[in-house]
C-alpha cells in the first residue's frame, strides 16, 4: 500500500514538473521587487501587472514587493552580491542604477525595440535628466517633481501666503512648521538638496539649507512621513516631497497642497532587471506592460505623469486624472512644456559623501528643536 | 521468545539513557546555532574591518564622535528617567492592588496589564493622534482657548519618556505585585512587634523584600526604552543609540556607516550583558523572599481614601489609554486633520488590511505558532534540566536564557542577517531567503517565557511525585512525560502563551528579516506607516491589540495574578 502511494506520488511529481514544460510558458508564474516607490503605486503597477498575465498568458503571475528606501534597497541589492531575492529594482536616483550596472549586478533590460525608443533620451534644461541607460541597463518608467506640500488650514492661521517657490519656506513665521526628510536617508531630499546647492552655489546653497533647518520642526524618519505629518495638520509645510505621495494623501481625503517650484527636479523611477533574476522574462513582461498604455494609465491616475510624449494625463471630468492634474498645478505631460532643471548628474555624484557628511556635521548636530 | 523480550527491553534501556542525552544535545545544538553563533558574529563584525582584520577602530571612531556620544549621553538618561518614572508609578499602583481593598479593585488589576500590550509603534501613533500638535488636545486647546501655536506634548526626548513610561510602568507592577505577595506576613508583622510602622516598616522591610522582584522589572524597562527605535523616530528624536543603530544599518549605502550600526548593535549587546550580570549578582545577595506566596489580608480603606486610591488609579489608566483612543480613532477617520475627532468615518482600512491582505494575519499566526511549537520542545526540556538536574552546563544554560531578555530584537535581528547569509548545502539557499528563519527568531527571543512559565511550576511539583514513579520502574525520561508534564501543564501552558502572545507583538528583529510575502502584522504595520497609511497600520494596530488583549485575559484566567513571574 504505501509503495503505490509513493509511485503515485512520484508520477504526480513528474506530471507536475512537465506540466509547465509542455504549454512552453511564457513568462515564469512569480515577479518580487524591492522599491523605495510606495505601495500606493507599487501595490497597483504590480496588481495590474497581474491581471494583465492572466488576461493575455492565462499565468497567475504571484507578486510582492519589499519596500524598502533608496539606501536600503540599494545596499541590500549589493549584499546580496549576484543572487538577488527579487527580480527588479526600482525608483531612486538613477546614478545609483549605474553604480549597480558597474559592480555587474544588472542585466540589459532588453525590451522591444518600439517600446525603447519611444522614450526620449533626456528631458530638461539647462541640465538634461537622462531618461534611460545609454547602455541599456535601466529605463525609467514615469516621471515626477519632488515638490513642496503645505496644509492650507494651517498657512492660513499663521497668516501667510501659501508657498510658491522654494525661499517661501524660509520665512520667519514658518519657524518650528516645516518638516523634512534627510538627505542622508531620502533619495527626493538628496535630490532636492542639490538643487538648493546647484541653484545658490556651495556656499550659499549651505546657508540656505542652514535657514531651512532653523524652520524645521520635524526631521522624519523616512521621505513618505513628510506629507503625512503635514496632512495630518502636525507641521504646516514640508520640503522635497514627490507629487504622488502628495496626491496619495488628497485622494485618502485630507485637505493638502503641492507645489513643484522652478528647478524642482523630475525623476524618472528608473527600473532595472537584477543580474540572477530568478523570474527575468515576468521581469521584462512587467517592464513592458508599464510602458505601455494600460500600465501608463496606473501612473497617470495616481499623480505621476507618463515617460514618453504618446500619452497625456486626461480623463472624464471629476476622475482621478483630473484630480491629478489640477492637483499638480495644471500639468497634463512633462513634454509639452519646459523643464527647468539645474541637477547635474555628474556633480552630484562626485559631492554625494561630501553632501551626507556635511549634513551630518553642519545640520544634524546642530539642530535643536526650535 | 524470551530472548526477544529480554532484547527489547535492553534495547528499551538503551534508548531511555541515549534519548535524554540526544535531546540535551539538541537543545544546545540549538541555543548554539540560533543564538550564541550570530552574536559571536555581530561582536566579530564590530571588532573587525572590511577586510576581515581585528581591531578597535571602529570603538575609536564611535568615541570620537560627539554625536554618537550625546545619543549614548541621552539614551542612558532617558533609560534612568524611565526606570525612575516607571518606578513611581508602579510601586504606587502595585501597593494599592496587593496591600488595599477597594470598589474596582479586580477591574483595575486586569487593567493594569493593558498598556504592556501595546505593540511597538502602535502606542506613538496613538499618542501622536491625540497628543500631537494636531492631536485632538491641541485642537481643543486652540478652539476654546484661541491658543496660537499648538503645545508640544510629545515631539522630543520629554515625550519618549512619557510614551515609555505609560507603556512600561506594568512591567514593574506586575514585578513587585509578585514579590509583594512572596513576602511572609511573619517578617512584616515582627517588625510592626518591635516598633516599626508605617513608613519605616516600608522603608526598612517591605521594600528590601521586593528588591530582587523591583530589580528584574527595572532592568527590562531599562533595556527595553535604551534598545526602542520605533518611539523615538516617530516623535523626530534621532540622537539616541537605537535610533542611530536602526538608521545606519538601514544605511547601507554607505559602509562607515553600515559598520557603525554593527557597533552599535554590539554595544548594545555588551550593555545587555553587563546590567544583567549586575543585576543578578544584587538580586542574588538581596534575595529574602520565600517561594511560596502567602495570603495577604488586605485592608478596606476609608470610603474618602478609596474615591483617592480609585482617582489615581484611574487618571493613570486614562493616560496610558491614550494610545489605544488615538489608535481605534485613526483605524476608523478618514481624513482626520485639525479637528478634535474625524469627521468621517470608513471601514476600508479594516476591509484592506482583512479582506484584500489576508497575509499579515495568517502570517503572524502561523510563524508564532510553529514558534511556540518549538519553544516548548526546547523551552520544556530546558525548564526541566535547570529545575531537576546537575548536568554540567546549566548555569551556562540558566544564563543564556535570561540573556535572550536582555538583548535586543534589533540586535537579533542584525546578527542573523550577517550570520545566516550563506548558501545551506542541499537547499543552495541561505536561511536568510527562506520563511522559515521567521519563526526560528521568533522561537528564540520568546524562549524564555516558555522555560520560565515552565521552571516556575515544576519548583511547586514536589520530587516525591517523580521519586514514586522512579521506585515503580519509570525511568527518568518517563517519569517526565507521565508524572511531571501532566502536573505542570498550566505553567507550560501559561509560559507558551505567554510566547505566543509576545511572538504576535514582535516587531525589531522581524522588521530586519521580513521578505516580501512573509509579511507579519507588526512588519504591515511599520511597512503601512512608512507608506504613508497611517490608518492601516493603525487598523492592524487594532487587530494586534484585540488579539493580545484576548491572550492576556486567557493567561490571567489560569495563572491567576502571578503573571509578574514571566518578566523576571
Amino acid at each position: 500500500m504505501k509503495r503505490f502511494a509513493i509511485l503515485g506520488l512520484a508520477v504526480l511529481l513528474a506530471a507536475g514538473a512537465s506540466g509547465p514544460a509542455l504549454g512552453q510558458a511564457p513568462i515564469e508564474s512569480e515577479l518580487a521587487l524591492i522599491t523605495p516607490v510606495s505601495k500606493f503605486i507599487h501595490d497597483a503597477a504590480l496588481k495590474a501587472f497581474a491581471d494583465y498575465a492572466k488576461e493575455k498568458w492565462n499565468v497567475s503571475v504571484k507578486v510582492s514587493a519589499i519596500p524598502a528606501g533608496t539606501p536600503v534597497a540599494y545596499g541590500r541589492i549589493v549584499e546580496w552580491k549576484g543572487k538577488p531575492e527579487v527580480d527588479i529594482f526600482w525608483g531612486g536616483e538613477s546614478a545609483l542604477f549605474e553604480k549597480l550596472a558597474e559592480q555587474k549586478l544588472l542585466q540589459k533590460v532588453e525590451i522591444s525595440r518600439e517600446v525603447w525608443e519611444a522614450i526620449p533620451a533626456a528631458i530638461g534644461k539647462p541640465r538634461p535628466i537622462p531618461l534611460k541607460d545609454k547602455d541599456g541597463f535601466w529605463v525609467g518608467t514615469a516621471l515626477e517633481p519632488y515638490g513642496l506640500v503645505y496644509h492650507p488650514k494651517k498657512i492660513q492661521r499663521l497668516g501667510i501666503p501659501e508657498p510658491r517657490e522654494w525661499d517661501d519656506l524660509l520665512n520667519p513665521k514658518l519657524k518650528g512648521e516645516v518638516a523634512q526628510c534627510a538627505p542622508t536617508r531620502s533619495s527626493s531630499s538628496n535630490a532636492t538638496y542639490e538643487v538648493i546647492l546647484s541653484m545658490y552655489g556651495e556656499d550659499k546653497g549651505w546657508e540656505w539649507l542652514r535657514k531651512l533647518a532653523a524652520n524645521t520642526g520635524h526631521f522624519t524618519a523616512r521621505s513618505r512621513d513628510v506629507p503625512t505629518v503635514v496632512a495630518k495638520g502636525e507641521y504646516s509645510a514640508g520640503f522635497a516631497v514627490p507629487s504622488y505621495m502628495a496626491f496619495e494623501e488628497k485622494l485618502a481625503g485630507f485637505e493638502l497642497k503641492f507645489v513643484a517650484p522652478k528647478n524642482a527636479f523630475v525623476t524618472p523611477e528608473p527600473m532595472a532587471i537584477l543580474a540572477g533574476a530568478r523570474n527575468p522574462k515576468a521581469a521584462r513582461a512587467f517592464i513592458e506592460f508599464l510602458l505601455s498604455e494600460r500600465g501608463q494609465k496606473v501612473f497617470m491616475e495616481r499623480g505621476l505623469f507618463p515617460i514618453t510624449p504618446k500619452y497625456k494625463v486626461q480623463g472624464p471630468p471629476g476622475s482621478p486624472a483630473e484630480l491629478a492634474v489640477e492637483f499638480t498645478g495644471g500639468v497634463r505631460s512633462y513634454f509639452e512644456r519646459e523643464v527647468s532643471n539645474v541637477y547635474d548628474e555628474d556633480v552630484a555624484q562626485k559631492r554625494s559623501d561630501a553632501l551626507k557628511q556635511k549634513f551630518r556635521t553642519d545640520i544634524e548636530s546642530t539642530w535643536r528643536k526650535p | 521468545m524470551s530472548n526477544g523480550t529480554a532484547a527489547s527491553i535492553r534495547s528499551h534501556a538503551r534508548a531511555d539513557r541515549l534519548l535524554p542525552a540526544l535531546g540535551v544535545g539538541v537543545i544546545w545544538l540549538f541555543l548554539l546555532l540560533f543564538l550564541v553563533y550570530p552574536l559571536m558574529r555581530i561582536l566579530y563584525d564590530a571588532f573587525s574591518d572590511d577586510a576581515g582584520r581585528l581591531t578597535l577602530t571602529n570603538f575609536v571612531e564611535f568615541a570620537r564622535d560627539p554625536y554618537y556620544l550625546r545619543s549614548l549621553v541621552n539614551s542612558l538618561l532617558l533609560g534612568l528617567g524611565t526606570v525612575a518614572a516607571t518606578s513611581v508609578l508602579g510601586f504606587a499602583v502595585a501597593f494599592l492592588l496587593v496591600r488595599y481593598d477597594f470598589v474596582g479593585r479586580n477591574l483595575f488589576s486586569y487593567l493594569t496589564l493593558i498598556p504592556i500590550i501595546s505593540p511597538p509603534l502602535v502606542g506613538v501613533l496613538g499618542f501622536t493622534f491625540i497628543m500631537g500638535r494636531a492631536g485632538t488636545v491641541n485642537v481643543l486647546l486652540e478652539d476654546w482657548f484661541g491658543l496660537a501655536k499648538p503645545v508640544n506634548f510629545v515631539y522630543g526626548l520629554h515625550g519618549v519618556l512619557l510614551v515609555e513610561a505609560l507603556h512600561l510602568f506594568p512591567m514593574i507592577t506586575l514585578n513587585v505585585v509578585d514579590a509583594l505577595a512572596k513576602i511572609d506576613p511573619a517578617l512584616e508583622e515582627a517588625a510592626e512587634s518591635v516598633g516599626a510602622r508605617g513608613w519605616k516598616k516600608l522603608v526598612t522591610i517591605t521594600l528590601p523584600l521586593t528588591t530582587p522582584g523591583y530589580v528584574a522589572g527595572a532592568l527590562l524597562v531599562f533595556i527595553w526604552t535604551f534598545s526602542d527605535f520605533a518611539t523615538p523616530l516617530v516623535l523626530g528624536v534621532h540622537d539616541l543609540i537605537a535610533s542611530q543603530a536602526y538608521l545606519n544599518i538601514v544605511q547601507f549605502v554607505d559602509r562607515r556607516l553600515f559598520r557603525m550600526g554593527i557597533v552599535i548593535s554590539a554595544l548594545m549587546v555588551a550593555l545587555a550583558v553587563v546590567f544583567l550580570v549586575a543585576a543578578r549578582r544584587y538580586v542574588a545577595i538581596k534575595d529574602y523572599s520565600s517561594l511560596s506566596y502567602s495570603k495577604i489580608a488586605r485592608r478596606r480603606l476609608s470610603p474618602l481614601r478609596q474615591a483617592a486610591a480609585i482617582a489615581f488609579l484611574s487618571a493613570v489608566m486614562l493616560l496610558s489609554f491614550i494610545p489605544y483612543l488615538g489608535v481605534g480613532l485613526a483605524s476608523v477617520g478618514k481624513g482626520w486633520s485639525l479637528t478634535p475627532f474625524p469627521l468621517r468615518y470608513t471601514l476600508g482600512y479594516f476591509e484592506r488590511v482583512i479582506v484584500e491582505t489576508p497575509k499579515y494575519i495568517v502570517n503572524t499566526f502561523l510563524y508564532s505558532a510553529l514558534a511556540v511549537v518549538l519553544c516548548v520542545a526546547i523551552g520544556v526540556p530546558i525548564a526541566w534540566i535547570l529545575a531537576r538536574t546537575r548536568l554540567p552546563g546549566r548555569d551556562t544554560l540558566d544564563g543564556l536564557n535570561t540573556l535572550i531578555l536582555a538583548i535586543p530584537g534589533t540586535a537579533i535581528g542584525i546578527a542573523y542577517i550577517r550570520a545566516f547569509h550563506f548558501d545551506l548545502p542541499l537547499v543552495g539557499r541561505g536561511l536568510t531567503s527562506l520563511w522559515i528563519i521567521l519563526p526560528l527568531v521568533l522561537a528564540i527571543r520568546r524562549l524564555p517565557y516558555t522555560v520560565r512559565g515552565s521552571y516556575a511550576s515544576l519548583l511547586l511539583v514536589h520530587r516525591s511525585m517523580e521519586e514514586a514513579a522512579a521506585s515503580v520502574g519509570a525511568s527518568g525520561f518517563h517519569s517526565f512525560s507521565d508524572v511531571t508534564l501532566p502536573l505542570i501543564w498550566r505553567g507550560v501552558l501559561v509560559g507558551s502563551l505567554f510566547s505566543f502572545m509576545t511572538s504576535l507583538q514582535e516587531a525589531s528583529a522581524v522588521l530586519f528579516l521580513s521578505l516580501g510575502g512573509w509579511e507579519t502584522i507588526t512588519v504591515g504595520i511599520f511597512s503601512f506607516y512608512i507608506a504613508g497609511s497611517a490608518n492601516e497600520a493603525a487598523a492592524l494596530g487594532v487587530i494586534l491589540i484585540v488579539v493580545a488583549a484576548v491572550s492576556v485575559t486567557v493567561i490571567n484566567r489560569i495563572a491567576g495574578t502571578r503573571m509578574g513571574g514571566m518578566f523576571g
